[in-house]
C-alpha cells in the first residue's frame, strides 16, 4: 500500500511538474508557427503584429466576422471575396488552428491609439469639402469611395495616408466591376479619333471598349473608336490634404473616419 | 418493285444518317468530313482547326445566332461539344450528359447520374469537359469517378463503371477519348495525393482493357526517381484529353503535379513521370517514351495541355512532331516518334528557371521554390498557358495559345497524406489587378517564336479554334467573343456575351452552312452567318 501511494504521488509531481510546461512549450511553439503563416499570407494587408492597414487590424477582442474560433478559421480559409480578401490557399487543420491562436494572441498587444477628437474630425471632414466627392450614410457626392464604414475596413495609419498621398491608396479589386485586383476609381483620360477629350473615373473595362464617368455623366467607348486610352495608374483624383489640414486637424479626422463602423 | 425496294433504300439511309454512326474510321478521317466535330479537339492530331471556311476575314462581321441553350444547374461550363448526324452532344456541370437538336438546341435527352452527397473534389471546381462518341454509343466521366456509355439515340446507360474510388480522391473532369474499339479516360486528384494512371476500357463492354500508371510502383523502372515510399501517394493526374497518331498506334498523354504539390520534403527526386508527356502503346498503355518538362516540380505545373501533332521540317529533315505550350511557360516541340527534344522557348515571362540544356531538361532556379512566407514567381500558379485548347493551322502553320502573363505567390505549407483530404503542402496567391494581362499569342510551330499577339484586359480561361476562313476563335474572362486575323492577330469581329468565356469553340455545318459554338457563363451559343 505504501509502496503503491509512494507511485502514485511521484505519478502526480511528475503531472505536475511537466504537465503545464508541455502545454505551455506547445501554444509557444503554435504560436510561432501561427506568426509565420500570418507573416507569409496576412501582413501585406493586416500589417505586422495585425496592426492593419489595407485590411482591418486584427489586434483587437472582436473581430466582427469571426466572434469565435470556428468563424475565424472559416475566414482565413475561404477569404472573404467579396471584401477583397483572397481565399489564398488550402491549410491543413493544424495550420489553420495555429493561425487561429496566433491572430488571437495579437488581442494582448496595445492598439495603435488614436489620438484625435471624433467630434472635431467630424467638422474637419464638412468644412473640407470631403463629401463633395464622398458618401457617409447616404449623404453626399458620389465620385468617390463611400466611406459609411471605412472604419472597420481600413486601419487609422492606412486612413491618414490615403489623406496625404491619396495616390498611394488607391482601393484594389473590392467591387465585381471592374475585377478583382484593379485599381478602381482609376483616373483616365480619353481622346476619341475625333478629337474629343475626356477626363474621369474608369467605371468598367473590357478588351475591347471601356466605361467612363466624370462628375456629369457616363461614356462608353470602343476601344477602336480612340487616339489615345491613358489609364492613369498609380494616380488619384482625389487632391492631397498634406497641406490644407493645420494643427490637430489631420489626427481628429482620422479620428472621426476610424468611428465609422457601418450603418449601426 | 424495283421502285419501291430503292425507295425503302433511301428511308434506310435517311434512318441510319439521324442513328449517330460513328465509327472509328469517321474520327480518324475526321479532317474529310469539316461538316462534323467528332473528338474533343475536332481531329486525332488534336489540332482544332476546321477546314470550313464559309464564315472568314470577309465576312466574319455578319455573325449571328443561331440558337442558345441554357445549362441546366449553375456552375462552371468548360465542355467542348460534340457534333454528328443533326445532335450536338455535351456535358453540363457537374456531370451530366445531354444530346441537344443541332437545328433547334431543343434537348433530345439528357442523362444526370446519382452522384453522392460526399463526393470528393479536391484540387478543381466540379466540372467536365465534354463526351467522347464511338459508333453509336456516348461516353463521359463523372465527378465521383465514374466512365458511363450511353446510347447515343436515347440516353439510356450502356455500361457504368467505376474508373477508380472517390474516396481517395480520383474524380475525372476530362472528356474521353475514343479510339479503335478502346475508350481512354484520365484521372484527377493529385491534390489528395492519388497515384496517378490513365486507362483504357474496351467500348463495347466497359471492361478495362489497360492501365498505364504514371508514377511507378516497387519494381518498376524510375521508381527511384521518388524519395523512399513517397510514389505511393505521387500525384500525375491526366485530366485533359490527349492526341493520337493512328500511323505510330500511339497515344500522347500529359501528366499532372507530384504530390504534395508545394512542399517537396518527401519526394526527392525528379518524379517521373509527372509533369511529363507519355506516348503509349494504343493496344497496350506501354509507355514508349516520356518526355519530363518539370522535374520535381514544386509549382503545380501540370503538363496536362493538350499535345498537338503535326509534321513539320525540323533540324534538317521532314518529321513527325508534337508540340505542347506547357504550363510552365516555355513552348517544347518534340519528335513523337522517339521524344527526342526539338526545340523549347519561353512563350510568358518566368523567373523559375535559366533556360533549358540541349536536351530541353530545365535549368531550375531553387530560389524560385514555395517558401512557407511565399516566394514570387513567374508565371503564376494557374501557369502560362494550361488546360484550355491552342490551335494549330495547317494553313498557316502557326500554334495559337491562349498565354497568362502574372506572376503568383508560392506558399509552402504542411502535408500529412490522409485518403480522400488535401494533400497539397501549402499553395499558390496569384497576383491579379492593374500588371496583369492576357494574350492570345501565335507562335511558329517549329521554335516557339512570337509571330504575333493579340493583348486581352485580363488572363483569360479559353481554348482557341482557327479555321481555314484565315480566323482564330478565341474568348476573354470579360465575356467578350472575338475572331482574329490567323496572319496578323487583328480583331475582326467581337461580341459580348456576358460572362466568362471557358469553353474551346468548335466549327460545324447545320444544312450546310458553317457554325461556331462556345459558352460563356451558363448559356451556350451558336453562331452563322
Amino acid at each position: 500500500m505504501k509502496e503503491s501511494m509512494r507511485r502514485f504521488s511521484g505519478g502526480v509531481l511528475v503531472m505536475l511538474l511537466i504537465g503545464p510546461w508541455t502545454a505551455s512549450a506547445q501554444g509557444a511553439t503554435e504560436i510561432e508557427k501561427g506568426k509565420q503563416l500570418f507573416l507569409g499570407m496576412c501582413s501585406r494587408c493586416h500589417g505586422v503584429e495585425g496592426g492593419g492597414g489595407e485590411g482591418p487590424n486584427l489586434n483587437r477582442p472582436v473581430l466582427s466576422r469571426a466572434p469565435d474560433d470556428q468563424a475565424l478559421a472559416a475566414v482565413i480559409r475561404d477569404g472573404i471575396p467579396d471584401r477583397g480578401m483572397p481565399k489564398l490557399r488550402r491549410f491543413t487543420d493544424a495550420e489553420l488552428h495555429a493561425m487561429v491562436v496566433y491572430i488571437r494572441s495579437l488581442s494582448q498587444n496595445t492598439a495603435a491609439a488614436v489620438t484625435g477628437n471624433l467630434e472635431k474630425g467630424k467638422a474637419v471632414y464638412q468644412r473640407s469639402g470631403c463629401s463633395s466627392c464622398h458618401i457617409i450614410h447616404g449623404e453626399g457626392g458620389n465620385l468617390g469611395p463611400e466611406l459609411s464604414s471605412i472604419g472597420a475596413h481600413r486601419a487609422p495609419d492606412y486612413l491618414r495616408q490615403a489623406i496625404v498621398d491619396p495616390a498611394a491608396t488607391l482601393p484594389r479589386g473590392v467591387m465585381a466591376f471592374p475585377g478583382h485586383g484593379f485599381s478602381e476609381f482609376l483616373p483616365v483620360r480619353v481622346v476619341t479619333r475625333d478629337g474629343r477629350e475626356v477626363r474621369g473615373l474608369r467605371v468598367n473595362e473590357d478588351s475591347f471598349t471601356i466605361q467612363v464617368r466624370d462628375a456629369s455623366q457616363l461614356y462608353s467607348f470602343r476601344k477602336a473608336d480612340l487616339q489615345t486610352l491613358d489609364k492613369q495608374i498609380g494616380q488619384s483624383l482625389m487632391p492631397d490634404y498634406k497641406s490644407k489640414l493645420a494643427g490637430s486637424d489631420l489626427d481628429d479626422l482620422v479620428a472621426y473616419l476610424s468611428s465609422l463602423g457601418g450603418g449601426k | 418493285m424495283r421502285m419501291q425496294r430503292f425507295g425503302l433504300l433511301l428511308i434506310c439511309a435517311a434512318l441510319s444518317a439521324t442513328y449517330a454512326q460513328v465509327p472509328y474510321q469517321r474520327i480518324a478521317g475526321a479532317d474529310s468530313n469539316p461538316g462534323t466535330w467528332v473528338t474533343y479537339s475536332g481531329n486525332y492530331q488534336a489540332q482544332r482547326y476546321s477546314q470550313l471556311d464559309q464564315i472568314n476575314r470577309q465576312n466574319v462581321t455578319q455573325l449571328k445566332p443561331t440558337w442558345m441553350y441554357q445549362m441546366r444547374n449553375p456552375g462552371i461550363v468548360e465542355t467542348s461539344p460534340i457534333v454528328v448526324d443533326g445532335v450536338m452532344y455535351i456535358t453540363e456541370p457537374p456531370s451530366t450528359a445531354t444530346a441537344l437538336d443541332l437545328h433547334t438546341g431543343r434537348p433530345l435527352w439528357t442523362y444526370t447520374p446519382n452522384i453522392p452527397q460526399d463526393v470528393i473534389i479536391i484540387g478543381s471546381p466540379p466540372v467536365n469537359r465534354g463526351v467522347a462518341i464511338l459508333d453509336n454509343t456516348v461516353f463521359f466521366g463523372t465527378v465521383n469517378c465514374h466512365l458511363i456509355a450511353l446510347d447515343a439515340k436515347s440516353g439510356i446507360v450502356r455500361w457504368d463503371v467505376a474508373v477508380d474510388d472517390n474516396k481517395k480522391g480520383y474524380y475525372v473532369t476530362g472528356a474521353p477519348l475514343a479510339i479503335d474499339g478502346k475508350i481512354i479516360v484520365g484521372v484527377s486528384g493529385a491534390e489528395t495525393g492519388i497515384r496517378g494512371f490513365l486507362d483504357a476500357y474496351d467500348a463495347k463492354t466497359g471492361k478495362r482493357a489497360w492501365r498505364t500508371w504514371t508514377v511507378p510502383g516497387p519494381g518498376d523502372a524510375n521508381v527511384e526517381s521518388w524519395g523512399g515510399t513517397s510514389f505511393q501517394h505521387g500525384g500525375g493526374s491526366t485530366w485533359v484529353t490527349g492526341s493520337y497518331d493512328p500511323d505510330l498506334h500511339l497515344v500522347y498523354w500529359g501528366t499532372g503535379n507530384p504530390a504534395p504539390d508545394w512542399n517537396d520534403d518527401t519526394r526527392p527526386g525528379d518524379n517521373l513521370y509527372t509533369c511529363s508527356l507519355l506516348a503509349m502503346d494504343a493496344d497496350t498503355g506501354k509507355i514508349k517514351w516520356h518526355f519530363q518538362f518539370t522535374p520535381h516540380d514544386v509549382h503545380d505545373w501540370d503538363s496536362t495541355e493538350v499535345p498537338i501533332l503535326f509534321d513539320a521540317d525540323v533540324k534538317g529533315r521532314r518529321r513527325k512532331v508534337v508540340s505542347m505550350a506547357n504550363r510552365n511557360g516555355f513552348y517544347y516541340v518534340l519528335d513523337r516518334q522517339t521524344g527526342e527534344f526539338l526545340a523549347g522557348a519561353p512563350y510568358v515571362k518566368q523567373t523559375w528557371t535559366d533556360g533549358l540544356d540541349a536536351k530541353g531538361r530545365p535549368f531550375a532556379r531553387r530560389d524560385a521554390d514555395p517558401k512557407v512566407t511565399g516566394t514570387l514567381v513567374y508565371p503564376a500558379i494557374s501557369g502560362g498557358a494550361n488546360w484550355w485548347s491552342p490551335s494549330y493551322s495547317p494553313k498557316t502553320h502557326l500554334f495559337y495559345q491562349n498565354t497568362r502573363e502574372m506572376a503568383g505567390i508560392y506558399y509552402k505549407g504542411d502535408a500529412e497524406y490522409k485518403d480522400g483530404t488535401a494533400y497539397a503542402g501549402g499553395g499558390g496567391e496569384t497576383k491579379n489587378g492593374d500588371a496583369a494581362y492576357g494574350a492570345i499569342r501565335a507562335l511558329e510551330s517549329t521554335s516557339g517564336k512570337l509571330r504575333w499577339e493579340f493583348k486581352l484586359l485580363t488572363p483569360s480561361l479559353t481554348g482557341l479554334l482557327s479555321t481555314a476562313g484565315g480566323l482564330v476563335f478565341g474568348g476573354a474572362e470579360e465575356g467578350n467573343f472575338f475572331a482574329l486575323d490567323s496572319e496578323t492577330g487583328k480583331p475582326l469581329w467581337e461580341l459580348q456575351l456576358g460572362a466568362a468565356v471557358r469553353s474551346p469553340p468548335v466549327s460545324f455545318l447545320i444544312d450546310g452552312k458553317q457554325q461556331i459554338a462556345v459558352t460563356a457563363g451558363s448559356s451556350l451559343f451558336v453562331f452563322g452567318n
